[in-house]
């Protein structure tokens, strides 16, 4: 019934300490193995039905089949949810026209999303009503009006407004990730929406361009650049597409990391003979150097309270997660399994940091650990995955891996489950999820 | 020059990059270097006229600087390394006037941001090793490029030897 697509349910590796896990369960955050233990409740999307009294054109029934399949989509792609399929074999033997909520029940359904559509000139206005289908009660309704061109906003809405009404949360259906793409001789950076589609190309110079990371407002993106010769750090306006130079000292300026307060962008400068980690503001002036070594600092990543860096250091003669203050004391060393830790992310609550491990039969995968460096686990299993970074509501986490040949952007849930890729062309890397919208 | 048995090889295919094709060291070399391309038809061009100056200094050409190579995750010069790059030293104490520029390349490994910082350290290695030997330091700059521009795009150890390296450019002469 449920069609799910698992490109591959993860395999997961606890390697530490188990006696203590005990204890840490009461606070274990979403981005856990333990999040799969949890049954997800499941939804039906009924088929959406025209309401209104005028005829209707083959284009507006298209909308409505395609606003449909969003929240569909949206809803099967939740990790607290999943979509019950019509069971078209059951309604077709016993010749069903209209199921009811408690018929919905009986095929698994604990929640029922009825959807009315009427059309206003251009526009397409749809009325949602969610049914708890054991109660056999509305608990939600509403109604989302749009262009019926714009049949994905509609659709993303409406999933948005039930996720809402059942978990409290924002729904992520709106955000948009960024991410590099091979385009001729370059590399240029392109955002899509979070499932992939309208991707559109945000950068033009025909140069190497990378490490895309967004502004928490979502209108601009700071990236790495080589369309000056050495790596500079720029940032665009999505929507005007003008850029700025942002920080261009003598040697390497990378991995823009613009604060979630908005205030500060944590980089990668080698001015002072080697790469280190510093905080600018977001115009590049210099605000404070925060690491002093001579090995390489790279990737630094902010908490989610813009206090804490985390950061990669080969201070040791490889690569590994370190966090500090913002201001460079309290550095302390994360992880200790391995010999390349690196591309680090905190987790929305700030209880765990995402990164990038190399594994003992030498594939890159992503892994998890405490920022109390406890509980390191592996998140995928599967072929060579890089640049982990978190939807905004936590939940998810979007990464890029050359499993299936090329390289290309997927996503899964914090846990690890329900990976699956969201481009096709083989050749995107690097991604980061916007804000929410 | 010590180096008796220089080849010169030209790759003129239009995407290859030139690779210049050093003969086995006589030392041992802890790590072996990666065999680089070998070419088979090496295109003998005649010299191109040079109408305004006949008798202009001979050049340096970029595939006479050796390439030189690293082992994963590392910046520290190789024995095989360090004999590529004393073969270049003597290449710039002849043309002194050259101007070069160093690249740090990286293989597809690890990530972006780590490997852009990486690659500096490589071409910081070996600006270093040549400064040491004399090459003033106003005639040397330095850039990384990360794992951007591999040699190789293939997906294998041999790809991977090739990429993690150091490369010469010409700024001016």
């Amino acid at each position: 019934m449920k069609t799910k697509q698992l490109i591959f349910l993860s395999m997961l590796l606890v390697v530490s300490n188990v006696s203590a896990q005990d204890e840490n369960i009461r606070n274990i955050p979403f981005d856990t193995i333990r999040t799969g233990e949890v049954r997800p409740r499941t939804i039906a999307v009924e088929d959406m039905k025209y309401v209104g009294t005028n005829h209707i054109t083959k284009e507006d029934t298209a909308f409505m089949r395609a606003a449909t399949g969003v929240v569909q989509s949206d809803i099967e792609f939740a990790s607290d949810f999943e979509l019950t399929e019509i069971d078209s074999f059951y309604i077709r033997k016993y010749e069903i026209k209209e199921m009811d909520a408690l018929a919905w029940n009986r095929l698994g359904a604990d929640y029922l999303v009825r959807l009315e559509a009427e059309f206003m000139g251009a526009n397409m206005r749809v009325r949602w009503r969610l049914t708890d289908t054991k109660r056999e009660q509305e608990i939600g309704k509403g109604m989302v009006e749009n262009s019926g061109s714009r049949w994905r906003e509609i659709g993303h809405d409406i999933a948005n407004d039930i996720v809402r009404t059942l978990t409290g949360d924002r729904g992520i259906f709106r955000t948009r990730i960024a991410y590099c793409k091979k385009i001729g001789k370059g590399k240029e950076i392109c955002i899509a929406d979070f499932d992939g589609s309208n991707e559109q190309q945000i950068t033009f110079n025909g140069s190497i361009n990378i490490s895309p990371c967004w502004t928490p407002d979502g209108r601009e993106v700071y990236y790495t650049t080589f369309v000056d010769g050495p790596a500079h750090i720029y940032k665009v306006d999505i929507t005007t597409r003008k850029t700025t130079r942002i920080a261009a000292f003598t040697g390497i300026n990378a991995a823009p990391a613009v604060s979630p307060d908005g205030t500060k962008l944590a980089c990668v400068l080698s001015k002072d003979g080697n790469s280190e980690i510093y905080v600018l503001d977001l115009s590049g002036r210099m605000i404070k150097r925060v690491t002093i070594s001579k090995a390489i600092e790279s990737g630094p990543t902010w908490s989610p309270d813009s206090r804490l860096i985390a950061f990669t250091s080969d201070r040791t003669g490889s690569p590994q997660i370190y966090t500090s203050d913002a201001d460079g004391i309290n550095t302390k060393r994360l992880t200790f399994e391995g010999r390349y830790n690196d591309s680090p992310i905190w987790s929305l609550r700030g209880t765990r940091v995402t990164f990038v491990s190399r594994t003992p039969d030498g594939r890159f995968d992503l892994a998890s650990i405490d920022t109390s460096g406890n509980n390191p686990h592996l998140m995928t299993g599967f072929g060579q995955n890089e640049n982990p970074h978190f939807s905004p509501d936590g939940k998810h986490i979007v990464f890029a891996s050359t499993r299936l040949g090329g390289s290309d952007i997927f996503v899964m849930d914090a846990s690890g489950r329900n990976q699956r890729r969201i481009t096709t062309s083989g050749v995107c890397s690097n991604p980061t999820w916007g804000p929410y919208r | 020059m010590r180096r008796t048995s220089l080849l010169l090889l030209m790759v003129a295919l239009i995407t290859s990059l030139m690779v210049l094709n050093g003969c086995p060291k006589k030392q041992e070399p802890v790590t072996p270097p990666p065999a680089p391309v070998e070419t088979t038809k090496p295109e003998v061009k005649p010299e191109p006229e040079q109408p305004k100056q006949p008798e202009a200094k001979p050049e340096l050409r970029e595939e006479q600087l050796q390439t030189v190579y690293f082992d994963f995750d590392k910046y520290n010069l190789r024995p095989d390394a360090k004999s590529s790059l004393d073969a270049n030293f003597a290449l710039l104490q002849q043309y002194s006037n050259v101007i070069i520029k160093i690249e740090g390349h990286c293989d597809e490994r690890g990530t972006v941001e780590y490997n852009l910082s990486l690659g500096e350290k490589r071409a910081k290695s070996v600006m270093d090793y040549l400064t040491g030997l004399g090459v003033s330091a106003s005639r040397v700059t330095i850039v990384s490029y990360g794992k951007e521009r591999p040699l190789d795009a293939g997906h294998n150890e041999t790809a991977w030897a090739k990429n993690r390296r150091a490369e010469f450019r010409v700024v001016s002469q």
